[in-house]
């Protein structure tokens, strides 16, 4: 139902499982991870395709690549930071280069481990994983989206990277939306300023247009779901029809969204922009939405900088 | 293995000499010492032991050998180029633009190479997951890994070596190529990893040493793995480097060797050397029949 509340690493768990049992070549590897990204179920159900490695996240990219040569499809999900900065190297060797079927899954990404501190924010695994040649990168924003988001990557042949957060996160999406890799979604049209939003502040974007429709402005919002291969199409044709374009992430400034989108606009269709994200320092701690507040990600702080921005 | 079919892997090595040799000899610079002290290894690999086929490249049941030592791949290219992998001719476009054979192997450009590796501590975590992957495939075919001694300083060798044991990959079969050299000196100055054998053991791992250079005992051990039920093996290789070579054998200054007109002549005489001493052995075996 629109707007409850949904745990999204349930979620995401509960999707693997239905995937496994249609696609007996889905298997799950764990870092000591598979109970804490919602995959507590999994080795009850599959013993014989649940594989546990302990803490080495590193080694697990890479047997992960090799199981994927012979025909399996490796879904493997630990913390953000724990599948993406740290074993970069083998993400892009064993994985990129090798182009291999696997799917890496980063849950509480972004600030969502939020009182953990800088270690365990994920806020630049998109712009070291979106360098990567091959490399689809997924950022759903509510619980339908993670759902099928999870079916899409299994299906897609090569190598995936899925991002979750962990507090509850509200079903923005009825259950049939029509849902592409590759295929934002036009949330709501307008023509005063496009507001392009991805992942788990998604919901604060759709509030944050809300609050900018009351004040009189008109918002095309945009769910940029798959932040790899970028939606171009959607892009250009938002910079060309509205010509003023707000970005919105839980993810550095540098190299997340807002920074894909200018490399397409500012080559092919140069129009004013807003990024709103977190700039060039390591987020503090504390409670998640306080935390996000400190980046201007709330929604009453999405609509200011809009306005701001609109009127300068 | 007979006289005969002993014979006929010394003739395999000698020509993976001769290839490393011709892919780098018109001053072109590779890295020389790991590839020929390694020679032999593969030389029983891939002309007695692999299960492979040279026109299925791909077929699922095959035998993988996995070079983590990426920069080995000289050896490499010279043992899939004289098994028929691929036309000999590419032997002759190491370093050209596009190049089918570059300075680290590429699986998407050349048949038979079965990984992308070059950054060292990658192998033996692919080879794992290739194993398990096997496995639960109920496919009767091995992975093999040749790694380098200098690359066993990488951590994540070891946390694939603990995960290779745990979950019982005993269709995995690793060879340490113990030459004791790596680029800044000797491999144990550099970053001991001694008792090497009891560093393997305490992985969960069944250890042998042997002579790398001695085909039969190549053959003969890894035709007795997995050498315990239920545990992957290594073979830690006791090698020279550079060997075949005889002004560049055991010394450092060849792990990367730019070649020059004086060296390469000497490399020839030297495997002349070995194919003459290999023809009268031929004779021999044939005057005993």
């Amino acid at each position: 139902m629109i707007n409850d509340l949904l745990d999204p690493r349930k979620t995401f768990g509960e999707a693997v499982i239905e995937a496994a049992e249609k696609n007996p070549d889905v298997v799950v590897l764990s870092a000591d991870s598979s109970s804490g990204s919602g995959l507590g179920a999994f080795p009850g159900k599959f013993p014989e395709r649940h594989f546990e490695f302990g803490i080495m996240e590193q080694g697990v990219i890479g047997f992960a690549s090799g199981l994927a040569t012979t025909g399996k499809i490796p879904v493997f999900a630990a913390i953000a930071p724990f599948v993406t900065a740290r074993p970069y190297e083998m993400f892009r060797n064993d994985l990129g280069y090798m182009n291999q079927n696997v799917k890496v899954v980063g849950r509480c990404a972004g600030l969502t481990y939020d009182q953990l501190g800088a270690t365990h924010h994920s806020i630049d695994d998109v712009a070291i994983i979106r360098t990567i040649p091959g490399v689809t990168i997924i950022n759903p924003g509510d619980p339908v989206t993670i759902k099928k988001a999870v079916h899409a990557m299994i299906n897609h042949i090569g190598p995936c990277y899925l991002k979750i957060g962990s507090p509850k996160m509200p079903v923005i999406y009825p259950e049939d939306v029509d849902f592409r890799l590759g295929k934002g979604i036009v949330m709501r049209d307008g023509t005063d300023v496009a507001l392009i939003g991805t992942g788990t502040v998604l919901s604060k974007a759709v509030e944050a247009a809300k609050l900018l429709e009351q004040a009189g402005i008109s918002v095309r919002l945009i769910d940029m779901h798959t932040l790899k291969p970028l939606d171009r199409d959607l892009i250009l044709a938002a910079a060309r029809e509205i010509g003023k374009i707000v970005t919105i992430e839980e993810h550095f400034i540098a190299g997340g969204l807002g920074s894909a989108v200018s490399e397409i606009c500012s080559q092919e269709f140069p129009v004013k922009m807003k990024m709103i994200g977190i700039g060039d320092h390591f987020a503090s701690n504390g409670p998640y939405e306080e935390l996000i507040g400190q980046h201007g990600l709330q929604p009453a702080q999405i609509c200011e900088t809009t306005l701001k921005f609109l009127t300068t | 293995m007979n006289n005969k079919e002993l014979l006929e892997l010394e003739k395999s090595a000698l020509e993976i000499r001769r290839n490393i040799l011709r892919m780098v000899r018109d001053g072109k610079s590779g890295h020389i010492g790991g590839a020929l002290s390694s020679a032999e290894i593969v030389a029983a690999l891939y002309f007695n032991l692999l299960n492979i086929d040279p026109k299925n490249p791909r077929w699922i049941d095959r035998d993988r050998f996995v070079l983590s030592a990426g920069h080995k791949c000289l050896v490499l290219y010279a043992a899939l180029a004289e098994r028929g992998f691929f036309d000999k001719k590419i032997l002759d476009t190491y370093t050209d633009l596009d190049s089918k054979i570059p300075g680290h192997p590429n699986m998407h450009k050349l048949p038979g190479v079965e990984t992308n590796t070059g950054a060292l501590g990658h192998g033996l975590s692919i080879a794992g997951g290739m194993a398990m992957g096997l496995k639960m495939n109920k496919s009767k075919a091995r992975v093999y890994v040749l790694m380098g001694d200098g690359e066993l300083a990488e951590g994540s060798n070891w946390e694939a070596a603990s995960a290779a044991s745990m979950h019982h990959l005993d269709n995995l079969l690793v060879f340490v190529d113990r030459n004791k050299l790596q680029i800044s000196g000797p491999t144990i100055k550099v970053m001991s990893y001694e008792p090497l054998d009891e560093r393997w053991r305490s992985f969960g791992w069944s250890v042998r040493i042997i002579d790398g250079h001695d085909l039969t005992t190549i053959v003969r051990s890894v035709k007795e793995s997995p050498f315990e039920k239920g545990k992957p093996s290594v073979i830690i290789a006791d090698t020279l480097k550079s060997k075949g070579f005889s002004f560049a054998e055991g010394k450092v200054d060849y792990h990367y060797w730019k070649a020059n007109p004086e060296e390469v002549a000497r490399a020839d005489r030297d495997l002349n050397i070995i194919g003459e001493k290999l023809k009268v052995k031929s004779e021999n075996i044939a005057d005993d029949k």
